[in-house]
């Protein structure tokens, strides 16, 4: 046991190495939230885009707005043709040393790559989303005179936002995770925080345990918050 | 009121309706028939533009709906429809499925669609259902909802789509009884449905559509009891 407190003494204490933790901490949680910020945004719009191309086309839209729709379209399909085919971890070194190489701040480039990165991904989730509302639900919206956008704004992506919410926590937690590959680029992030300790104290165990358990709280943290989400939001499912 | 002229549509390669002509005058009560895959829900999705006709054209009060230029927003507005399986909107309350439309189409402020579904939902005797969702209640108070939705934007005529077919035999008769009341009150309705004794009581004209096009066309007495077309005949053996 005495050996216990003295690794975690040189680990933590010792020249207050706990600030690689918990500023790698803080690098870790900004560049999530701002991803996911980015991630949701970009996802939300392709994921409309892609439905409203399968939904509409050949049907009421005509002329340049058609055209307009195909163009995005055609977009979005490379974007998540390249974006799904490649490794996050390639996507950001290329980012890092080839696209944004005059970028002054790694947390930029970060959250850049995660958040393109993670909007491919919430947009294959939310289109699965709107798919899974019945198309009776449209058609009553359309029956009453409501515009499509109205319908889709006011009763169609509610409910696909419910069916979506469960896959967007997990993309959530797998993007919270996946950023610890942002030692690849010098960024000083959790892992990485507690890869520096280790390589200075010569002590694996606690500072790679210790930011295992840190990943862990905050995963079981998101899973907690969001049930309180989910059941909020199944009032309308009640029997 | 509604003037269909040489309605065609296809699916693909599938002709589904292959040329429907026919006149709905003001406060008829229009029973449409025939067998399943028969085109007579794609006849009926057709007036509200639910379905884009291949060719041929529709007459809404005298104005071309068919044409490119019209705003077919406006023009389903003016039509309610019901549906066979209700489409409640399942993400909000009875009382928001009502106001929903009047209110983001600023027929009325939030207040008097409130009022005007408070009314509504009386006179359908579910004013206790106001705050419950659509999961709460059972098929035919779903379906009364729904037929109230539709009449609160104060529709000139309604579209009924096999209002009846999906529901439990003991409550077929509580969604037939609010269409009748609504036709007696002067709606014009058009109704696709398999209840033929509604129809023959109700109706002041029923059709026979069959193979995409309007085999019969008579007032009910003589439709039921004296009908002409063969497939007509085999078809009323059948389900009467």
């Amino acid at each position: 046991m005495n050996g216990f407190a003295e690794k975690f003494y040189q680990d933590f204490i010792q020249d207050d190495r706990w600030k690689f933790i918990v500023n790698g901490l803080k690098i870790t949680l900004i560049v999530t939230v701002f991803a996911l910020l980015i991630g949701v945004t970009i996802g939300v719009v392709v994921g409309i885009i892609r439905c409203a191309h399968d939904q509409q086309s050949g049907k009421e839209l005509t002329g340049y707005k058609k055209v307009i729709l195909n163009i995005l379209n055609g977009l979005c399909h490379v974007y998540l043709t390249v974006i799904r085919g490649t490794p996050a971890l390639v996507q950001l070194l290329i980012m890092y040393f080839i696209i944004m190489v005059s970028a002054k701040s790694k947390v930029l480039v970060a959250v850049l790559t995660f958040g393109i990165n993670s909007g491919a991904y919430v947009a294959e989730v939310f289109r699965g989303g709107i798919m899974s509302v019945d198309k009776g639900q449209m058609e009553a919206g359309r029956s009453l005179g409501l515009s499509y956008v109205q319908t889709m704004t006011k009763i169609v992506l509610p409910q696909a936002f419910k069916a979506s919410l469960p896959a967007l926590v997990n993309e959530l937690i797998t993007l919270l995770k996946e950023t610890s590959i942002c030692g690849y680029i010098g960024l000083n992030e959790l892992t990485r925080g507690g890869d520096i300790i280790r390589g200075t104290t010569f002590d694996a165990f606690l500072p790679l345990i210790g930011v295992a358990l840190i990943y862990l709280a905050i995963v079981l943290l998101i899973s907690y918050l969001f049930s309180f989400v989910e059941r909020g939001l199944r009032k309308s499912d009640q029997h | 009121m509604i003037s269909i002229k040489d309605l065609k549509k296809n699916f693909g390669d599938n002709e589904i309706l292959k040329g429907i002509s026919y006149e709905i005058d003001n406060g008829e009560k229009i029973a449409v028939i025939g067998p399943s895959g028969s085109g007579k829900s794609t006849f009926l999705r057709c007036i509200n533009l639910l379905e884009t006709p291949t060719s041929g054209k529709i007459f809404f009060n005298g104005e071309e709906i068919t044409s490119p230029e019209v705003d077919v927003n406006r023009v389903r507005s003016r039509m309610g429809m019901v549906f066979q399986h209700f489409n409640l909107f399942n993400n909000l309350t009875i009382m928001d499925n009502i106001t929903l439309a009047p209110v983001t189409l600023k027929r009325k402020t939030p207040e008097e669609a409130k009022e005007t579904a408070l009314n509504l939902l009386e006179r359908v005797n579910l004013s206790d259902k106001a705050d419950a969702y659509p999961s709460q209640l059972s098929g035919g108070q779903k379906q009364r909802i729904a037929i109230v939705r539709s009449l609160a934007m104060n529709p000139e005529v309604m579209l009924f789509d096999e209002p009846t077919s999906a529901l439990d035999p003991e409550m077929v008769g509580e969604v037939l009884e609010v269409i009748k009341e609504l036709a007696d009150s002067g709606m014009t309705l058009v109704i696709v449905t398999h209840e033929m004794g509604f129809a023959r009581e109700v109706a002041s004209k029923v059709l026979f559509v069959d193979e995409g096009i309007i085999k019969e066309e008579n007032e009910p007495q003589a439709f039921f009891n004296d009908p002409k077309d063969e497939r007509l005949r085999e078809f009323l053996s059948k389900v009467l």
